[in-house]
């Protein structure tokens, strides 16, 4: 940054402004430049003391504004050796001398003259100097002055991952270039190192010490996931209890469009419970994945009384209709919702805690056998109660299943696997279809071996079999797969 | 030219300076490809183009990926093996001294630009990044041995956060800005910004010759480094983080042709970060001159007042300015102080701004007590806060106008454009010791430590009691400014940068070379710039040059 020599017809304009300048500098330099030259012999003493600072007086003394408390031209423009001789007026030669003839002298030598020079206006710094007041500390002792500034700065040390860290943070602070001469360092990079290299960065507590949950952590697994998504998720079931209390209740011509209001409206509360909250699956889930959902819900519904009436060679007239485990299932939206959070709230934490992927894929699978138990229990104790109020032996075991697939399912899609999930739900969709159409492909010439299994099956375990068969083996398929894609951490991405 | 989170868009950073320089710069033309830094910046609208540059291309590497086409499996797999590799030169290098030899820099590179070359034909890179085996990546990059200590200490959550960090860092390589006559058929590529706002630029020189012209007004890594001071990231994410950065930067500069800074602070920066000597240039930002000519050319303010200019904060210490005032009032009891405060303006609150002001008001208060001539005169404080933009002071040249000298008392200064403004003014000054202060005033004003009020104070009571070395100065510092710091200088700079790239390393494109009929076209690039020899004709050629050494220096010299 030397450019600023100004050029052709100012030159000697210039010359002779910056001769003046030159005047300034030195007048004002001369305040305290006595308080320079004490300074730089008190560095000279303290490098006397401390020998391994070999370099440190020259270097104070040269930069010569170290601790300076002094108005100063800063850093003089080199000009032309030339120029302040010939074209301006020549001043006093104690003053005239250029900065770097000045520098070049030591400090001691400074002293003396600047004590004859110095003016009246310094007394009070002076004053001051000597009794200790305000002045930086680290020069004045010997030993080591960058402990006080590794104290001061000792949280940026603490944190800091690179010494360039430290230096830009202590850029932040002021720190300069000429600060860090003070503290016997090149620039702010080299002091930076040093105190990089010198801080004690062993964490006070061991390694297993717990990880305070970050911020996105904020609601641990014992409080659930909000009143409002809790709400959310219990009203489908409500909605389903009302809608097939009431279609019971309405009888004769009024019974079909109560039952269709009830179930677009249980529909309705099941995709608002679904929208957000734990069970929330983003833009991830697939439209096959929610076509192959209500196909299963409705075999669930009809599918028992199809295979029946196929079974005995119907089928006659309308199947009969199984709406009551709808409801238990509707209901087990709010178990699902909350174990989906307890998962996403204890995998979260497993995460902060262990160290390394494959910790955490051993810390994961027992959690995830846990959750999956917990809905399978909450599902069964509402299957239970519904066992109680109506008549067994309507479907409740194949609705369990299907609970469990469903649950499965979507938690495989809320973290990120839409696609696995879609593909078992398909299977089992495809393995109930094939009960019925086997059933009625066996009615054809030649094809009756191929009915004998469905038939055998119906007839040793009842209709509601099928689902069972095909739900539980979908879930147990889709519970090994999570087992390998929900310990990832990949998986629980915040 | 390529921003990121700049200028086109009405709030940004760096918004003026490319502004100046896009409308400046009418011979040259211009395509800008940004990538914009938040929502908030998308939605605050562009500003108008002149007619010579147009809006390429927009980004937005804030926003989820798109789903898009996923990778395939081969894709994931290749993408994790050089996510691996390039990071085990990250880590590796993550404990050396920076002035030290570069390990595994050629691993780095061929990593990226691999990385770059897997988004260009198979798409689907950030997906890619934040799949298991890339986390794996991750993981087994930060146990490798002469990791930084943090990094060994990781656990998965940092991991999946370093990934999901780095995978954002490295979004520009998504970006379809490198075929089909976008950055390809660029002749100069102007990053304006370093780190990941380079990364289009490092690409299209890797894959098209375009060469780099890089700009870093603030340094990338220091940037990244002091925007990570406030971030509650875990330290294992941070040292990732800041040895990717710092390698990025050393790429960068090794690439770049030319790389600017705007002071000598951001240069030793560079220099520090890995960049080499010869290949840096400080172009220093300009300032419109003519706003203060008017002031610069005309009287002298009102004696005895000092004027401060500024955006009030904590790293501008108006505290020590105003106990410095106190001891010029005790030697002056005339003088007054006249703080002007510009609006805040950009995408930043004014909250502690506001506050920071508030305080200072108060300090002043108490300092100072309003003060009357008479006892039958409204009294009247010696320390005035005003406004730029209020009617006292429409314009910021006003505000230097009202005083005889101008004072400033940063702790934290980079480029100090208000201290120009100053010196374009002609006013004689008093500042202290920060960023790029000295750097900028030269000879031409008065300079002294930070944080030291008493300092402060007799050097202003040192060009109080003398005008004519206030005009002495002041004349200088006009000089100077007017000399260095406009800016029709920094657009002369770039605009001699942008010739002197273009004809030193002209980008030679196989399509240029052949015809439709694909045969070759004759003097489709120009053959002298690559004769061995010397440019200045056939000169006589000194006995040592003739040796079997010269060979090399020629290629220096013709590269």
């Amino acid at each position: 940054m030397t450019a600023a020599h100004p050029t052709g017809a100012t030159a000697s304009e210039a010359g002779e402004r910056r001769a003046a300048e030159e005047r300034d500098g030195a007048a004002g330099t001369g305040d305290t430049a006595h308080v320079d030259a004490v300074r730089a012999a008190l560095a000279a003493l303290d490098a006397i003391c401390d020998p391994s600072a070999g370099a440190v007086p020259r270097r104070s003394a040269r930069d010569g504004d170290a601790p300076g408390a002094a108005p100063r031209a800063a850093g003089p423009e080199p000009c032309p050796p030339a120029a302040p001789a010939s074209d301006g007026p020549a001043p006093a030669p104690a003053r005239s001398r250029s900065a770097g003839s000045a520098r070049s002298r030591t400090g001691s030598a400074r002293a003396e003259e600047q004590r004859s020079t110095a003016g009246a206006a310094t007394a009070p710094l002076r004053d001051r100097f000597a009794s200790g007041h305000r002045a930086p500390a680290p020069p004045r002792r010997g030993g080591d002055p960058v402990k006080g500034l590794l104290h001061r700065h000792r949280e940026l040390c603490a944190d800091a991952v690179d010494p360039l860290e430290i230096a830009a943070g202590l850029e932040a602070h002021g720190v300069t270039d000429r600060t860090a001469a003070r503290y016997r360092h090149r620039d702010v990079f080299s002091l930076a190192e040093e105190m990089f290299a010198r801080t004690d960065r062993t964490p006070p507590n061991g390694p297993a010490a717990p990880v305070p949950p970050g911020p996105e952590e904020g609601d641990d697994g014992s409080r659930g996931p909000g009143a409002g998504p809790l709400l959310r998720a219990a009203a489908p079931g409500a909605v389903c209890a009302l809608a097939v209390v009431g279609a019971e209740a309405a009888g004769g011509a009024l019974r079909i469009p109560v039952a269709a209001a009830g179930a677009a409206a249980t529909l309705l509360a099941l995709l608002l419970a679904l929208r957000s909250g734990p069970l929330r699956a983003g833009r991830r889930a697939t439209a096959p994945a929610r076509l192959w959902t209500l196909w299963l819900i409705a075999y669930a519904v009809c599918g028992q009384g199809l295979v029946d009436a196929l079974a005995r060679g119907g089928p006659q007239g309308p199947p009969a209709l199984t709406p009551v485990p709808l409801v238990p299932l509707a209901a087990a939206v709010l178990p699902a919702a909350w174990c989906a959070h307890l998962f996403a709230v204890r995998s979260r934490r497993r995460l902060s805690l262990s160290r390394g992927l494959d910790a955490f894929a051993a810390a994961t699978r027992p959690l995830l056998l846990a959750v999956s138990a917990l809905f399978t229990g909450a599902l069964g104790l509402l299957l239970l109660a519904t066992g109680v109020l109506v008549p067994p032996g309507t479907g409740l075991a194949g609705a369990a299943a299907l609970g469990v697939l469903l649950f499965l399912a979507r938690l495989l899609a809320v973290h990120g696997f839409p696609g696995t999930a879609s593909a078992a739900l398909a299977a089992a969709c495809a393995v109930e279809a094939l009960a019925p159409a086997l059933l009625l492909a066996g009615r054809l010439p030649g094809l009756e071996p191929l009915a004998r299994p469905v038939e055998a099956l119906a007839g040793s375990a009842g209709p509601a079999a099928v689902p069972v068969l095909a739900c539980t083996a979908a879930a147990l398929a889709l519970l090994a797969r999570a087992f390998a894609l929900l310990t990832r951490a990949s998986a629980h991405t915040p | 030219m390529v921003t990121h989170g700049g200028y086109p868009y009405a709030k940004g950073e760096n918004r003026l300076w490319c502004e100046r320089l896009v409308h400046g710069l009418a011979r040259h033309e211009f395509d800008v490809y940004a990538a914009s830094s938040g929502p908030e910046q998308e939605r605050s609208g562009l500003l108008p183009l002149p007619r010579h540059a147009r809006l390429a291309a927009t980004a937005s590497p804030w926003a989820p990926p798109e789903g898009g086409a996923a990778p395939g499996r081969r894709g994931r797999r290749r993408a994790a093996e050089l996510l691996a590799e390039l990071l085990r030169a990250v880590c590796a290098d993550g404990g050396a001294r920076p002035d030290g030899p570069a390990h595994g820099a050629d691993g780095f590179a061929e990593a990226l630009y691999g990385l770059a070359e897997l988004a260009r034909t198979h798409g689907g890179l950030p997906a890619a990044l934040r799949s298991e085996p890339a986390l794996r990546a991750v993981e087994s990059a930060c146990r490798t041995q002469g990791a930084h200590r943090a990094l060994r200490d990781a656990t998965a959550a940092d991991l999946l956060r370093g990934a999901d960090a780095l995978e954002h860092a490295l979004r520009p390589l998504s970006f379809d800005w490198y075929r089909g006559g976008a950055l390809d058929a660029a002749d100069l590529c102007h990053a304006v910004s370093g780190g990941p706002g380079a990364l289009p630029g490092l690409v299209a020189k890797r894959f098209c010759g375009v060469p780099l012209l890089v700009t870093e007004y603030g340094v990338q890594v220091r940037t990244h480094h002091l925007a990570a001071r406030g971030d509650v990231r875990a330290p294992a994410v941070r040292a990732l983080l800041a040895a990717f950065h710092r390698r990025l930067a050393r790429e960068v500069y090794t690439q770049a042709a030319l790389v600017t800074s705007g002071n000598a602070h951001a240069r030793r920066w560079q220099e520090q970060c890995g960049a080499d000597r010869t290949r840096l240039r400080t172009v220093h930002p300009g300032l419109a001159a003519e706003r203060f000519a008017a002031v610069g050319e005309g009287p002298e303010g009102e004696e005895r007042t000092l004027v401060w200019v500024g955006r009030p904060g904590p790293g501008k210490d108006l505290v020590a300015l105003l106990h410095a005032f106190a001891e010029v009032r005790k030697a002056e009891p005339a003088a007054r102080l006249r703080l002007f405060t510009t609006p805040p303006q950009g995408v930043r609150g004014d909250g502690p701004a506001a506050g920071y002001l508030a305080q200072c008001r108060a300090l002043a208060a108490q300092l100072f007590p309003d003060e009357a001539e008479g006892a039958h005169a409204v009294g009247d404080n010696p320390v005035s806060f005003e406004e730029i933009g209020s009617p006292e002071a429409p314009e910021p040249a006003d505000a230097y106008a009202a005083g005889c000298l101008v004072v400033h008392s940063s702790v934290v200064e980079g480029f100090p454009a208000t201290l120009v403004e100053a010196m374009l003014c002609g006013r004689a000054t008093v500042s202290t010791d920060a960023g790029a202060v000295v750097e900028a005033i030269g000879g031409t004003g008065l300079v002294v430590p930070p944080r030291n009020p008493r300092a402060l104070a007799d050097a202003c009571l040192a060009l109080l009691r003398d005008p004519e070395r206030r005009a002495r100065l002041g004349a200088a510092a006009r000089a100077r400014a007017l000399e260095l710091f406009t800016a029709e200088q920094n657009l002369t700079a770039f605009g001699g940068l942008y010739l002197e790239l273009i004809s030193h390393s002209p980008v030679r494109r196989a399509a240029e070379a052949v015809d439709a009929a694909g045969d070759p076209v004759p003097f489709a690039h120009p053959a002298e710039s690559r004769l061995p020899g010397r440019w200045s004709g056939a000169g006589h050629v000194p006995a040592w040059a003739s040796g079997p050494d010269a060979a090399p220096d020629a290629k220096e010299v013709h590269r």
